[in-house]
This record gives C-alpha cells, sequence and structure tokens, in this order.
C-alpha cells in the first residue's frame, strides 16, 4: 500500500461555493495530488471555479444533497484506485491541516475509518443554539448506534477504500452523516475520533442549515429505517 | 339510494385497481380487494358496522368507519412516502451516472474574441 499524498483522494461536495470553492481547492492541492469537487447542481460557476483551481469535478444535473454528493464523489475515487478518502466540506470551516492528523491517527490505529470531532477539538465562534442541536444529535445518534462518538455532525473524515467500498450512503441530504455512522456500527469498522478544529465563519453560517432541520434528519432516519 | 350507488361504483373502481397492483405487490393489492369488497358490503347493509363496532367497544357503526378510514389514511401517506423515496432513488442513481460519464478535468475555454483556429474557417 502507497504511504505518499497521491494515495489520499480528497472529496468535497460543494453547492453554490464559487466565492470559496477555488480557495479551498487551492489550499488543498498544496498538499494532496488528488482533489476532486462534487458540483451539486450548483447555479453559480462553482464548477468553473474549482476547475480552474485545479480540482477534477463531477457535476449532478440537480441538486441532490450533500451525502448524495458525496456517495458520487466516493464512487468516483474508488474507481480511480484510491488508498484513502478523505471528505471535506467546501464552506470554509475545515482546516486542511487537520487532514494530515486524520490520516496519521487511522494509520496508527490501523483503523477503517476515522472521524474528526469537533468536541474533542475547537470550535471557534460556534452559536450556542447550534451547540445545543449538534449535541443532541449526539445523544440520538449514541442512542440509535451504540457507538460513543463525540460528534455526529462533522464533514470531515478519512476513509479506508475498503471501508469505503462496503459504505453505502443512501440518506440524500442531511441526514447522511448520522447514516455513515450508523454503517459503520453496521458494517463493524474500526473507526477512531480525532480532534478538528471547525470555524464557523458569518459566510459558513449563513449558508449552514436552519435549525430547523433537525426534526427533518431526524424523521428522514427513522423513516428509513422503515424502508430496509 | 343515490349515495349508495356512487359509492358502490367508487370501490367497485378501487376493486379493479386493486386487481392491476396484482403483480406490484401481493400485500397491498390484497388489503385494497378486501378493503373495496368489505365497503360495497357495509354500504348496503350498515347495520352490520353497528354489530361489528360494538364488538370492538365503539359505540356507532359510523364512527367505527370514520375511525378505520383515518387508520387506512395514514397507511396510504406512508405508501406514498416510500414510493417517493424510492423514486427519488432511481433519479439519483441517474444523476450519479451522468456525473460520472461527464468527470471533467480542464475549464472550458474562456469565450472572449476569438484567437484560435476555429475562426480559420474551413
Amino acid at each position: 500500500m502507497s504511504t505518499g499524498r497521491e494515495a489520499t483522494w480528497v472529496v468535497i461536495p460543494a453547492y453554490n461555493e464559487a466565492t470559496i470553492v477555488g480557495d479551498i481547492v487551492r489550499e488543498l492541492l498544496d498538499l494532496f495530488e488528488n482533489v476532486v469537487v462534487v458540483d451539486d447542481g450548483s447555479t453559480d460557476l462553482s464548477s468553473e471555479e474549482a476547475l480552474k483551481a485545479g480540482a477534477v469535478v463531477l457535476r449532478h444535473a440537480v441538486n441532490l444533497g450533500q451525502g448524495a454528493a458525496l456517495q458520487t464523489g466516493i464512487v468516483y475515487v474508488l474507481g480511480q484506485q484510491a488508498d484513502l478518502i478523505a471528505t471535506f466540506d467546501a464552506d470554509g470551516q475545515h482546516q486542511v491541516s487537520d487532514i494530515d492528523e486524520l490520516v496519521a491517527a487511522l494509520r496508527s490505529a490501523k483503523a477503517d475509518v476515522a472521524l474528526g470531532s469537533r468536541f474533542l477539538g475547537r470550535t471557534v465562534s460556534l452559536p450556542w443554539a447550534r451547540e445545543i442541536i449538534l449535541k443532541l444529535a449526539v445523544v440520538f445518534t449514541r442512542l440509535t448506534t451504540g457507538l460513543k462518538v463525540t460528534d455526529a455532525h462533522n464533514g470531515i473524515r478519512v476513509l479506508t477504500a475498503n471501508a469505503a467500498r462496503k459504505l453505502r450512503i443512501r440518506q440524500n441530504r442531511m441526514g447522511h452523516a448520522s447514516e455513515i455512522i450508523h454503517e459503520i456500527a453496521r458494517l463493524r469498522l474500526n473507526y477512531i475520533e480525532v480532534p478538528v478544529t471547525i470555524v464557523y465563519s458569518e459566510y459558513s453560517l449563513a449558508k449552514g442549515q436552519k435549525s430547523g432541520n433537525l426534526v427533518n434528519i431526524l424523521s428522514e432516519l427513522f423513516l428509513s429505517r422503515m424502508q430496509k | 339510494m343515490i349515495i349508495k350507488l356512487v359509492l358502490t361504483a367508487a370501490l367497485a373502481f378501487c376493486f379493479f385497481y386493486g386487481l392491476t397492483q396484482k403483480g406490484r405487490s401481493t400485500a397491498i393489492s390484497t388489503s385494497v380487494l378486501v378493503v373495496s369488497v368489505l365497503g360495497i358490503y357495509f354500504v348496503w347493509f350498515p347495520q352490520t358496522t353497528s354489530a361489528i363496532a360494538h364488538f370492538m367497544g365503539v359505540g356507532r357503526g359510523t364512527d367505527l368507519v370514520l375511525y378505520v378510514w383515518v387508520i387506512l389514511s395514514l397507511v396510504v401517506a406512508l405508501s406514498l412516502h416510500l414510493k417517493f423515496n424510492a423514486q427519488l432513488e432511481l433519479i439519483t442513481e441517474l444523476t450519479r451516472h451522468i456525473a460520472l460519464r461527464e468527470a471533467r478535468h480542464e475549464p472550458f475555454l474562456d469565450r472572449g474574441p476569438s484567437t484560435d483556429s476555429d475562426s480559420e474557417g474551413t
């Protein structure tokens, strides 16, 4: 197994992030060779900005949701013979340097999945209302998966290709984060949580999901259990 | 009398619809067939609903019919929701397929004043 950076592919789901995605891609390409942006039906020039910055771009013809965009990116990257797959958000909340931390922790623990945790790590300008909802999500996820996670809704992760092959994200929209943790429990994957830093800016907060969506996420997860 | 005929016609329609659904789902089509036949029976013999209602601890036959209708409506709503989700999965697969086929590595060339061979013409 290759240990170089070229073995790690970074997948970035993006929706209308033309102002910032180029910078993020450029920053990632300083450290990693392979960056894929999945343009989830943006109505702005996200695709063009990502391409100009040097990313591979996959474009959803219609907006499906972050979960669907991630799954599309993962399928593509598996086809490119990646060893490790990192997921990373396009809104500037994540730190590029944290990917290295996740990869290092994954390797030393010989884990299948490394999950970033803001509550083990650090948050900057996290609004208190958002913090409450995130912590409630953690409680819910712990109860339903049995896994003692500390952050149930973090978009920065690293997976081995094998783990990514087994996993399948069916929740197109925001329920996908909890679904990934459910999959980890279902597939009995070895996971490790790693402290990361999440920085909330006015930009990312304005784009972020409305708090009321937690009810939607929970009801979608509940109903999805009925379909299986 | 007229309302009984209208209801019978509507329920007969449901019965035939149930027959068309046999291929898709035995559970749902059988339920529809049974409910339609029972419905027609109750339309013409409403006193039986009262008997059943008393047996189940409900005051009147019409109340029982109402309660059953509410439950059936919820079941229908749930069934539609699940069908909707199944449709969404198909759309997702399709969109993903297109995205993967059309993966891009290069930006489109700038559409500025033409300086390339296109303007030379053939």
